[in-house]
């Protein structure tokens, strides 16, 4: 009894999922009937059966289609397994499934250490602070359409960008343009999305240093630590939050890049810069295939719920490890 | 202990139910069933989305007498994916912009297209087209289904200024064209651009038709496209080789280049050629160069072969589950008639043709009329790669032609991986 009262006051001291944030004590709760008002669940019921309907159910369905064969007219054909066996033995797929690992780690990288670098750099109140930490986050205000359209003009031949690769002597890469070459494609889409994505996660950053104490930082100062030490063993730990959160962040959006990979570059010279998302979409609009691209989207998915889990189940034990030690 | 707030266990059995309740309305996906709705208007549903076409539909639809008619423009991408979804909807639009092709034969075989056969017999519009459009418009079970519009052609392109400032010819054989290439390099223009950028992958496939249909002829490309032959034969070896051979002289930026921004290059000058459809260059060319230019076919390379050009055919469908088919019969019996098809024709500004016999073609553009001699002496005539296959096929044209241009040197492997490529899409 007294254990399970400690391990309920643990998950809410954690900063988890606050279902549990209703219940005060077990005497108290037993007095009203149902701790929550009517109004509330109507507040939720509502917007969940709109979610299930619109969102769920399609992707329910999603697993059904990838057991058929569908070009969108008429019925689907059921077919089994055979959408995965296909799917083994794609090149496009396991070029688009090792383009999206490495499109995760770099873009996921990436964005973390610069976001963390330049909200580092900003974070002190200097003269024209504020003018740069706006024009770090202004690239978020355009769509990300936008952003790759946008880049595709500065990259193709013919612009001011692409003379200046010119003289630096990329000659074959630089002749059809950046978004051209096999090679460098996908990094050409990494930096218009590192664009945009720096200053996002820089004021997630700004708004953590916020939150740190800085008596901290100052007594390691004192006991003489250097700037790097003070930074990774003072500041660093305390933002484990915001990295928590950061990391999630990261990861679905990494798995969910569509739109500017489809703006710049279709999948790229001849599939060369394919992620999953957006070999996903070309088979099922272009190629009218709904039942392979289904099984696709099965696999994000796996992959995407294996990110999540992982990190619902360290925050969950993270929570309860530090409710026990509260006490 | 309390049971009555909400623990983590019974949330989650709360979401499965619900999930799985879902998961059992999953069972049921089908498009099947539809039925008329009352609609005051005829909806056409159009891909016509550059802006001349785009007003010559509209202009046809206010000019129709009878009904009125809305035009909804579609840009052509989006167009081109949604279509089956128009097509399976319980209100489908009652007529679509289409052209024919293995695509449209497609939509037959599912049922979903409206019978046109009544304008086709008697005195519909087409009953005295040729037997080449009847073909086209032709489903397996012998019931016309496409009312066709307009056609053109492909052609490389040139300015007449330019050709003559450079003291050039246009040639008609392969070694000429070769040797034209040559000497333009030399002057230091650039002699071909093809836009096969990511927007436009798929005008790489069209020098790829043009040179099947010169060396093995459109007996061969046809069966080629249906999949009768293999990517990865001696046949296609030959045209990957010519193809190979002409990549030297072709403007490596076009590959980062949309067709629209490749024509840029050409109208000043600093290209010399690009093959591309008529109607596509007769739309973007500014009014002040548009008599400067002009075209020829792609050169003989076998004198064997019978002369086949491409003539991709655009038209009308009607959706089977509209209900209104006696009206959208009408209309597109006005439609297809000769004033109004050359209306359609002359207010789109391109370098369309009649598809219907008894148009006046005086009042043609000069480029159309070159063309219409042109098509009417070839003694076949094909569409495009993905309009006699699918877009899963001209998606691995894409990727394998687009390769081939940016490294010619291993044409072997290209044509390998090309035909497992072509072999998923023939599997699936």
């Amino acid at each position: 009894m007294e254990q399970l009262g400690l391990e309920r006051r643990g998950r809410r001291l954690a900063a988890g999922p606050s279902w549990h944030a209703v219940s005060t004590s077990g005497r108290s709760a037993a007095r009203k009937t149902s701790g929550i008002s009517p109004i509330i669940w109507w507040f939720l019921a509502i917007p969940l059966a709109l979610e299930a309907w619109w969102v769920f159910y399609p992707a329910l369905e999603s697993f059904y289609l990838s057991l058929t064969s569908w070009s969108g007219a008429g019925s689907p054909r059921y077919v089994g397994l055979r959408n995965y066996q296909l799917l083994l033995q794609d090149p496009i797929f396991w070029t688009a499934l090792r383009n999206t690992g490495l499109w995760t780690l770099t873009f996921g990288g990436f964005s973390f250490v610069f976001g963390l670098l330049v909200a580092r750099l900003l974070n002190r109140p200097r003269r024209g602070v504020t003018f740069f930490r706006i024009a770090f986050f202004l690239p978020m205000v355009l769509s990300l359409t936008v952003t790759g359209v946008f880049w595709q003009v500065i990259y193709q031949p013919g612009s001011p960008m692409y003379s200046l690769l010119a003289l630096t002597g990329s000659a074959r890469g630089a002749g059809s343009g950046i978004l051209a070459n096999p090679q460098l494609a996908l990094w050409g889409v990494l930096v218009a999305a590192l664009w945009r994505e720096i200053g996002y996660i820089m004021v997630f950053y700004l708004a953590g240093f916020n939150g740190l104490d800085p008596a901290l930082e100052e007594a390691a100062q004192v006991d003489g630590a250097g700037a790097w030490r003070r930074f990774w063993s003072i500041v660093m730990p305390q933002l484990r939050e915001v990295h928590s959160i950061v990391f999630a962040i990261l990861v679905i959006d990494s798995l969910r890049t569509f739109d500017i990979v489809w703006a710049m570059t279709q999948g790229g010279p001849f599939n060369s810069s394919q992620l999953l998302s957006t070999y996903m979409y070309q088979e099922a609009f272009t190629a009218l295939k709904l039942g392979y691209s289904s099984a696709i989207a099965v696999i994000i998915f796996v992959l995407a719920i294996g990110f999540i889990i992982t990190y619902l189940v360290r925050t969950y034990r993270t929570g309860v490890e530090d409710g026990a030690r509260a006490h | 202990m309390s049971t009555t707030k909400l623990t983590r266990r019974g949330f989650l059995s709360g979401t499965v139910i619900l999930g799985s309740s879902a998961l059992l309305a999953a069972c049921s996906v089908d498009n099947s069933g539809g039925s008329a709705r009352a609609k005051s208007s005829l909806q056409i549903q159009s891909y016509q989305s550059d802006a001349n076409p785009k007003a010559a539909m509209t202009a046809l639809a206010k000019g129709y007498k009878g009904s009125d008619v809305v035009v909804n423009s579609i840009p052509n991408a989006a167009f081109l994916s949604q279509v089956s979804s128009y097509l399976s909807n319980s209100n489908p639009p009652d007529v679509l912009t289409w052209f024919s092709g293995t695509v449209a034969a497609g939509f037959a075989k599912q049922g979903l297209l409206g019978d046109l056969s009544p304008l086709w017999t008697g005195s519909g519009a087409c009953a005295r087209y040729s037997p080449a459009m009847r073909q086209l418009s032709t489903a397996a079970d012998g019931k016309q289904i496409l009312v066709p519009m307009n056609y053109y052609g492909w052609g490389i392109f040139y300015l007449k200024s330019k050709f003559a400032e450079w003291g050039v010819e246009p040639p008609t054989t392969w070694s000429e064209f070769m040797a034209l290439c040559k000497k333009l390099k030399g002057k230091g223009v650039i002699p071909l651009i093809e836009g096969t950028g990511s927007a436009t992958p798929w005008v790489a496939a069209g020098w790829f038709d043009y040179l099947d249909l010169r060396i093995n002829g459109a007996e061969f490309h046809l069966d080629l496209l249906h999949g009768k032959h293999s990517f990865d034969s001696p046949e296609v070896y030959d045209v990957l080789q010519h193809y190979a051979s002409l990549v030297p002289y072709m403007d490596p930026a076009g590959a980062s280049f949309s067709w629209q921004q490749a024509v840029t290059p050409l109208l000043q000058g600093k290209a010399a050629m690009s093959l591309i459809g008529s109607s596509f260059i007769s739309g973007v060319t500014p009014a002040s160069q548009i008599d400067d230019l002009d075209f020829f076919v792609v050169p003989t390379i076998d004198e064997s072969v019978p002369f086949a050009e491409e003539a991709p055919t655009d038209g009308f469908i009607m959706s089977a589950r509209g209900g209104r088919r006696k009206e959208v019969q009408k209309f597109l019996n006005y439609a297809a008639g000769p004033e109004a098809q050359l209306k359609y024709i002359l207010d789109a500004k391109s370098a369309w043709l009649p598809a219907g016999p008894g148009v006046d073609t005086s009042k043609l553009s000069r480029l159309a009329k070159k063309q219409l001699k042109i098509l009417t002496e070839a003694k076949q005539l094909t569409q495009f790669f993905n309009r006699d296959s699918s877009g899963a096929l001209l998606d691995t044209a894409d990727a394998a032609l687009n390769h081939l241009i940016s490294d010619p040197s291993d044409i072997r492997g290209i044509m390998k991986s090309w035909q497992q490529a072509a072999q998923q899409v023939w599997n699936s």
